[in-house]
């Protein structure tokens, strides 16, 4: 092993040199307004997203604990993109009053987790993967408790770290299971050597309620609701988008490789969680007034879509996989982006506070239905491509009832999206928000959601790269 | 555009297709007969719409005896009807409208009576329908008419889905829609479908039985003729052209063009025929003989009469001699469009003067109305039979067929004849002589252009009968002799002149004998007087059964069972989702809780129950 | 570039071009222009493809066009019409550009209205010129979502349940459109070989008999549910009443139409035994909506209901000489696609504009019309007539070649249904005229009705173009049949030798 083998973590190594960077500006300002941290730290991390992109060479480091290949690599582009439109969207929102003086910490408790998601990705041995695990979980609650003069702030913060400690603790007695049963921690050895027998397949279980947990599958997605309400809605699409994607990515990974062996047990697993998790996600999200905890719902029935590619198995399935969590990020985030900016000016997150939002602000409107068209999968936005790929992964499998069952889901969905639709377009009201103008940044990032959600689904390029980078079973 | 301008208009175009006509007659007649019989000639034909190989509608013109007849029918009355309106309708709002229907409907009735094939026939037919719907319902702001017209098209309507069920069934077996492939006696066409079928029927009597219903439907057969004497609502020329002389008598047409098939293959429906004209033709008398409103008398008798000419074709055998009734039907028809045609332009003289309908209003008109009332008496002697006006000669070729073919029609026809006569001359009576009632402003004669008609026709009702038809319009279309039965004709005469006498002893002064007579039938008067209560029924049918129940809980059906269906799977959702919110319940404990039994729930499920 | 493409390319602009309008007028003017167009180019379309015919291009698909999108999955965006997708491109255009001159003083929103209203459009067009299942199931939802908006918006009445209802109901259908399609895909090579969406190629193979039992009922439904086949008709009632007029006209003119179409083109085609091993109950189910839409209309009150319901009626009638499976039956089914598409949006389009000066849609609330708006009596009159299928109007046309067609089949089932749904043609004849004699004749009954102002230039248009279409059809049909049936073939082959 030499230096430049240590280029393999380059992602890794930008970030953690970004979070230095800001740390160091942190200190080295001084009293003056700090504002302007935001932009650079934005600059800088959208240069580090570019960077991300430039091809190099694959492998692996430390004995194969971290592992680096192509598709990964994608996969935490994936996840600096949808970083960089969060804190393009939280720039607005970081300069407000009580908060501009605390700026770069929200960015480098991001950074942190972001950097424990990319290892978590990265990680060949359930060892980094458990490190990678925590280190991005532990600064998430700071950044959910991050508004700390709202209570229900500090409340999601306290929620999430107690919940999702007992999620790692049923996580890593999985993981010892295995170790005990396998003596090994080594992804590929594992795999050879599970057998599915009783213990195994325990394991197997405890892991998937860990990562149950991250992904919010049912039952294990209670404490989405009251977190997501509570914490400041950049923190909220950053959970919603981010940690689930990076979550759902490691899950596809192992899933695939390490528990091959366990595929007929795990296929009914999958297959009983993604009905119920899809359903009741929906009929939560059906009765939710709450913008914040509506889209925390809808989210949770995504993630059940999304475990239709892990259940098919195959190629496509991680290719539909990571391109829908690409596309959910745009999509998510435009959303998130509307509520945000609408909660920022006038603090108003219900649905019925929506009510004639085109007649006073047209723009804000159009983007919140495209992001809902994409959400609820409807053509010709981007939104619409991903399901329907994932519903191919899962019906090359032969799973056609399951498919069947999940786009009467859509249904459902497609029905509580557009009750916000009918909110904004429908419905007219006197007391309707007023006109105002966003910022560059936020506009920007809508932008960029836009577009994207436009541009992934038409142009095949995207899916099509994807798919040469992704592996089956 | 002036009104005026329409109308001259409407009256040269239908003069040169009237001349034409005369002239494709004159050419028809003459041209040199094949071993002695007119054949059919195929004048024109093209593809209209392409079904089968076999199947296509075709639009042509077909000329054969009958066919060319009916041109020099309809075009004559047409003409004449064309030229009256001018006065009649004089100052109407919307002249134009009429004549632009008025030349609609000689358009789709010339077209019904040259038509190649079946298919063509049925088109026309309904355009026919249609146009006779507009012009009953001419006056549009009467409620009255509007229901009329409805009326007329949609017992039609109903009569035509047999039409066209009998079209399916008949293409279905012969497999053509053409007329000359049909009625070819030698062909194979017109063996088709002779197999026992259904009821002890065969398929082609079933589906000319279903066709016939079409005939019974246009010419008020009972028991599909209640739509006739509503539709006098409509202008008297009207009621001239389209229910007396030509329209109504479509249905005989149709049976007489596919007789041929009827004769060979299917007796029993030509039986059925000759009954149901049979037992119309004494309903109608009997109804006839109790109006008091002019024009719904004249179309009594006009069912009456064309129940005449159907039980004539249904006598008629095929072929020379035994098509005695088929030519007699034909011949009957021709007098009859003339002598009714007379007739309601004659009633419309007279509305005309008197603004009322009914004859009571009337009285005494002979002398105000010399020429309308010469007209009129030459009808009524006409539909009476009295020699040597035409209606004594074709009626009598239909009594001479009915006598030869089934005694009890024959004395069914001998009592219609004196019933006729009886009506038609208490028409006569009430409306120029009896007791003069007091017209608020003294009647006049009618204008030229409404009398000159009158004359034309009264003098065609006089002599149409020494046309020798047995040489031209035959069954077969060889000729043959007929000579006067003498000891049909004389009584039938006798029988007329009893009912004139009758009429003439109760009308002519005004007497009480009606009364007592009316009196004498008590309620079966009030019945008749009353048409036998069909309407009532038929309002009961559609009205009550059809509307409120089928329709209304068809539709309640509707939105409360198959909509409330739907709906109630999105009430279930709601419901479901409403149910389960307990479990959201923000307390970190229970969410603990939770967590723990599902994974327990997992190990139990996968590792104990579900084990592969 | 080829002109199918073109019929995408010029709505998007036209959308475009309206996104910079300023206000109503400039709105509908653009708007007018690009449909004017569009509907030149659907013009020519057909004009070429009947001289392409004529120079003996026997391909099964002219104009065809296939670019490679999704490699990996082999989805791509194939393209090609033939007579009968022409001609239902014709009737898509004439309806557009009927429907944007009838929505002429849409003060409200106009620009947005105009918008959605293409967008759907485009969306109609895409369907009927995709050779693709995965292209032709997008156009499919991009031309139902609109929907909700326009009516949502710019509807009257409940027009918020019945938009919901309406999309859900729809994207409901296409939810088991989806899973029909996979369906198709996954077992498009048999023999094994590259898994595709062309229908063309799917076509050529055998998909095997119990994939189709499977896959059939979910497809067929799945359309047949736009197709307002019962018992998943009642989306048609509310969304017709609720929906604006422009919407009306173009939903049950065209939008219902797509039902219909995907039923053979995809369903039938694709998967024939099936199709003969099931058609009896669907020929139930319609010949039921038949009558039962028919009988429905008699009590109505509201017109937009009573033509809902005769939509219901003369829908099913297409499904069901669909089903009837023989070239003239199929044939009928085509015509009276367009037949109704026209007459119905003629209808939509009056009474939008009766609505629109009287105030009402409620028979028992209007008299005498005829009157005082004497030319949009008299439009309506010929709606009626055509609607219960007077010949010389496109109806008869269409309904006759039903029935002889269904006529011909050898058993005694199909041809007791065949008369059973003959009846249909009375009980039009009832309703129709209990409205026109209702609403047009007879005395006026609302004294604000003496002085209705008769129909303006733009209506005129609207109305007249319709009109001339019907009478076209209705008077010289033999061509339009022609191209029909001859296209007919490959899909009646199919279906009668099955496949092998």
């Amino acid at each position: 092993m030499n230096i430049e083998n240590l280029f393999l973590m380059r992602h890794e190594l930008l970030l953690i040199a970004f979070a230095m960077v800001v740390l160091f500006l942190e200190v080295s300002w001084g009293t003056k307004s700090k504002t302007p941290i935001i932009n650079i730290s934005i600059i800088l991390f959208g240069i580090i997203t570019l960077i991300g992109f430039v091809p190099a060479e694959t492998g692996s480091l430390f004995g194969g604990s971290f592992v680096l290949d192509n598709i990964r690599i994608m996969m935490k582009n994936v996840l600096n993109i949808g970083v960089f439109i969060i804190l393009l969207q939280a720039s607005y929102w970081l300069r407000t009053d009580d908060l501009k003086t605390r700026i770069s910490e929200f960015v480098i408790l991001m950074i942190s987790t972001l950097i424990g998601m990319n290892f978590m990705i990265s990680s060949g041995d359930f060892l980094m993967f458990y490190l990678g695990l925590e280190l991005a979980t532990i600064p998430i609650a700071a950044l959910a408790a991050y508004d700390r003069l709202r209570n229900r702030s500090g409340e999601a913060g306290i929620k999430l770290i107690l919940m999702s400690a007992l999620s790692s603790g049923i996580l890593l007695y999985g993981l010892s299971m295995i170790y005990g049963t396998t003596g090994s921690i080594y992804f590929d050895e594992v795999a050879t050597r599970i057998s599915g027998n009783g213990l195994q397949t325990m394991a197997f279980l405890f892991f998937f309620a860990g990562m149950g947990f991250k992904i919010a599958i049912v039952p294990f997605h209670l404490w989405t609701a009251d977190v997501y309400e509570g914490a400041p809605v950049s923190v909220t699409s950053y959970l919603s988008v981010i940690s689930k994607g990076a979550a759902i990515f490691i899950f596809t990974i192992v899933m695939f490789t390490v528990f091959k062996n366990l595929a007929a047990i795990w296929h009914n697993v999958l297959y009983a969680s993604i009905l119920l998790t899809i359903t009741v996600g929906n009929l939560f999200a059906l009765r939710q007034q709450n913008l914040k905890r509506f889209l925390a719902f809808s989210s949770i029935s995504q993630a059940g879509f999304l475990l239709l590619g892990v259940i098919g198995g195959n190629q496509m399935g991680m290719a539909s996989i990571v391109f829908y969590v690409l596309v959910y990020i745009f999509s998510n985030l435009a959303a998130f982006g509307v509520v945000g900016a609408i909660s920022n000016i006038t603090g108003k997150e219900n649905i019925d506070d929506y009510n004639g939002l085109y007649h006073t602000n047209p723009k804000l409107s159009l983007v919140m239905l495209i992001g809902l068209f994409s959400l609820a999968g409807i053509p010709p936005v981007a939104g619409f491509f991903g399901k329907f790929f994932l519903f191919m992964a899962a019906a090359e499998k032969g799973l056609y009832i399951l498919v069947l069952l999940a786009v009467i889901n859509t249904i459902i969905s497609l029905y509580y999206y557009l009750l916000v639709v009918r909110a904004m377009f429908l419905v007219k009201s006197d007391t309707a928000i007023p006109h105002f103008k966003n910022d560059t940044t936020t506009r920007i990032s809508l932008l960029l959601c836009v577009a994207g959600i436009f541009v992934l689904g038409l142009a095949s390029f995207f899916f099509e790269y994807i798919r040469e980078l992704s592996f089956g079973m | 555009m002036k009104p005026a301008v329409s109308g001259i208009i409407g009256t040269l175009g239908m003069f040169t297709s009237f001349v034409l006509s005369l002239y494709t007659a004159f050419l028809y007649f003459t041209c040199d007969k094949v071993d002695g019989a007119y054949q059919k000639i195929l004048a024109a034909n093209t593809t209209w719409l392409h079904f089968t190989d076999k199947l296509h509608i075709d639009m042509g013109v077909l000329l054969d005896p009958i066919s060319v007849m009916m041109l020099v029918v309809i075009t004559t009355v047409s003409l004449m009807v064309h030229i009256y309106s001018n006065g009649y309708m004089k100052g109407e709002r919307g002249f134009h409208r009429f004549y632009s229907f008025l030349s609609l409907f000689s358009f789709s009735m010339l077209g019904l009576v040259v038509a190649t094939n079946i298919f063509q026939m049925y088109i026309f037919w309904e355009l026919v329908g249609a146009s006779s719907y507009l012009l009953i319902s001419f006056y549009y702001e009467k409620p009255s008419a509007v229901a009329a017209g409805k009326k007329a098209f949609i017992v039609t309507r109903f009569a035509d889905l047999g039409f066209l069920i009998g079209i399916l069934l008949l293409s279905y077996t012969t497999e053509t829609f053409d007329f000359i492939t049909l009625t070819d006696v030698h062909g194979t066409a017109i063996l088709q479908g002779s197999g026992i079928m259904f009821m002890g029927l065969s398929t082609m009597t079933w589906s000319l039985l279903f066709v016939f219903m079409g005939g019974m439907g246009k010419s008020a057969m009972f028991p599909l003729h209640i739509w006739l004497p509503d539709a006098m609502e409509g202008p008297t020329p009207v009621s001239a052209l389209i229910h007396a002389a030509t329209m109504v008598v479509a249905g005989v047409y149709l049976v007489a063009r596919l007789f041929p098939v009827y004769a060979i293959s299917a007796p029993q429906g030509l039986e059925f025929v000759a009954w149901v004209g049979g037992f119309t033709s004494l309903f109608a008398a009997v109804i006839a003989c109790t109006q008091i409103d002019i024009k719904r008398i004249l179309a009594f008798s006009t069912m009456s009469q064309i129940g005449y000419m159907m039980l004539a074709l249904g006598v008629s055998g095929y072929g020379g001699e035994h098509g005695l009734g088929f030519m007699a039907s034909m011949f009957h028809l021709f007098t009859h469009a003339m002598f009714k045609a007379l007739l309601f332009l004659g009633a419309g003289a007279l509305i005309h003067a008197v603004h009322s309908n009914n004859f009571t209003e009337m009285g005494g008109l002979r002398k105000y109305m010399p020429i309308t009332h010469i007209t009129f008496l030459v009808a009524c002697l006409t539909i009476a039979g009295i020699p040597p006006f035409s209606g004594f000669f074709s009626k009598d070729e239909i009594l001479v067929a009915a006598f030869e073919h089934n005694k009890i029609l024959f004395a069914i026809e001998y009592i219609v004849a004196g019933l006729t006569a009886f009506y038609m001359f208490r028409l006569y009576y009430n409306v120029f002589w009896g007791k003069e009632t007091h017209y608020h402003h003294t009647p006049h004669e009618a204008p030229m252009i409404m009398s000159v008609p009158l004359m034309i026709l009264a003098f065609a009702s006089v002599f149409a009968g020494f046309i020798p038809f047995s040489k031209l319009v035959t069954s077969d279309g060889i000729a043959f002799e007929t000579h006067t039965e003498w000891m049909v004709a004389i009584p039938s005469v006798l029988i007329a002149v009893l009912g004139i006498g009758v009429a003439t002893l109760f009308y002519k002064k005004e007497t009480a004998m009606p009364q007592q007579m009316a009196a004498r039938f008590g309620r079966f008067y009030v019945w008749a007087s009353n048409k036998f209560y069909f309407d009532e029924i038929y309002l009961f049918v559609t009205k009550r059964i059809i509307f409120s129940y089928i329709s209304r809980p068809i539709a309640w059906f509707d939105r409360h069972i198959v909509d409330g269906a739907m709906n109630g799977i999105a009430w279930v959702t709601n419901y479901a989702s409403y149910s389960i919110r307990g479990l959201q319940s923000g307390q970190l404990q229970k969410y603990g809780f939770v967590f723990i039994s599902g994974v327990l729930a997992l190990v139990l499920v996968f590792i104990y129950l579900w084990t592969i | 570039m080829n002109i199918l493409t073109l019929l995408i390319i010029i709505p998007v602009i036209t959308v475009i071009a309206i996104m910079f309008s300023k206000d109503l007028k400039q709105a509908r003017v653009v708007s007018a222009i690009g449909m004017g167009i569009q509907l030149g180019v659907a013009i020519f379309l057909m004009f070429s493809y009947l001289a392409a015919r004529k120079a003996g291009d026997t391909t099964e698909m002219l104009f065809f066009q296939d670019v490679m999108w999704f490699k990996s999955l082999n989805i791509h965006y194939t393209i090609g019409v033939d007579g009968i997708a022409v001609a239902m491109i014709l009737l898509t255009g004439i309806v557009m550009f009927a429907g944007i001159f009838a929505s002429w003083n849409m003060e409200f929103l106009s620009r947005e209205f105009f918008i959605s209203l293409i967008l759907l459009g485009t969306g109609v067009f895409g369907f009927f010129i995709s050779l693709d299942l995965f292209t032709m199931f997008l156009f499919y939802e991009v031309a139902v979502i609109p929907m909700y908006l326009l009516i949502g918006i710019w509807g009257s009445g409940p027009k918020e349940y019945s938009a919901m209802k309406l999309t859900l109901m729809l994207m409901g259908a296409s939810a088991f459109l989806l899973v029909g399609i996979l369906g198709i895909y996954f077992n498009s090579a048999p023999q094994g070989g590259a898994l595709t969406f062309n229908i063309i190629e799917i076509a050529k193979v055998q998909i095997p008999v119990e994939a189709q039992r499977l896959f059939f009922p979910l497809t067929f439904v799945g359309f047949g549910v736009l197709g307002a086949l019962f018992p998943f008709h009642t989306w048609s009632p509310d969304g017709h009443a609720s929906a604006p007029t422009a919407v009306s006209m173009l939903h049950a003119g065209v939008l219902m139409k797509l039902g219909g179409y995907g039923c053979f083109r995809v369903a039938m085609y694709l998967m024939p035994e099936a199709a003969n091993e099931m058609a009896w109950i669907f020929i139930i189910l319609t010949s039921i909506s038949v009558v039962y839409g028919a009988f429905g209309a008699i009590v109505q009150k509201d017109l937009k209901y009573i033509n809902a319901y005769s939509s219901v009626s003369h829908c099913g009638l297409v499904i069901f000489a669909l089903l009837m499976m023989n070239k003239t039956s199929m044939d009928g089914a085509i015509l009276q696609m367009i037949s109704h598409g026209l007459m119905t949006a003629l209808f939509f389009a009056l009474i939008g504009m009766i609505y629109g000066r009287t105030h009402t849609r409620n028979i028992n609330e209007m008299g005498g019309l005829m009157r005082v708006i004497p030319f949009l009596s008299v439009c309506y009159v010929i709606a009626g007539l055509a609607s219960l299928g007077l010949p010389g109007l496109s109806g008869f046309v269409a309904e006759m070649t039903v029935f002889v067609g269904s006529f011909q089949h050898a058993d005694t089932f199909h041809r007791v249904v065949t008369v059973i749904v003959c009846s249909s043609i009375v009980i039009t004849a009832v309703y129709i005229l209990r409205v026109v004699g209702k609403i047009l004749l007879g005395p006026i009954i609302d004294e604000h009705h003496q002085h209705l102002t008769d129909a303006t230039w733009t209506e005129k248009i609207s109305t007249v173009t319709l009109i001339l279409a019907i009478a076209a059809i209705g008077i010289a049909p033999l061509w339009l049949s022609n191209i029909i049936s001859d296209s007919l073939t490959p899909i009646i082959d199919r279906l009668t030798l099955l496949g092998h």
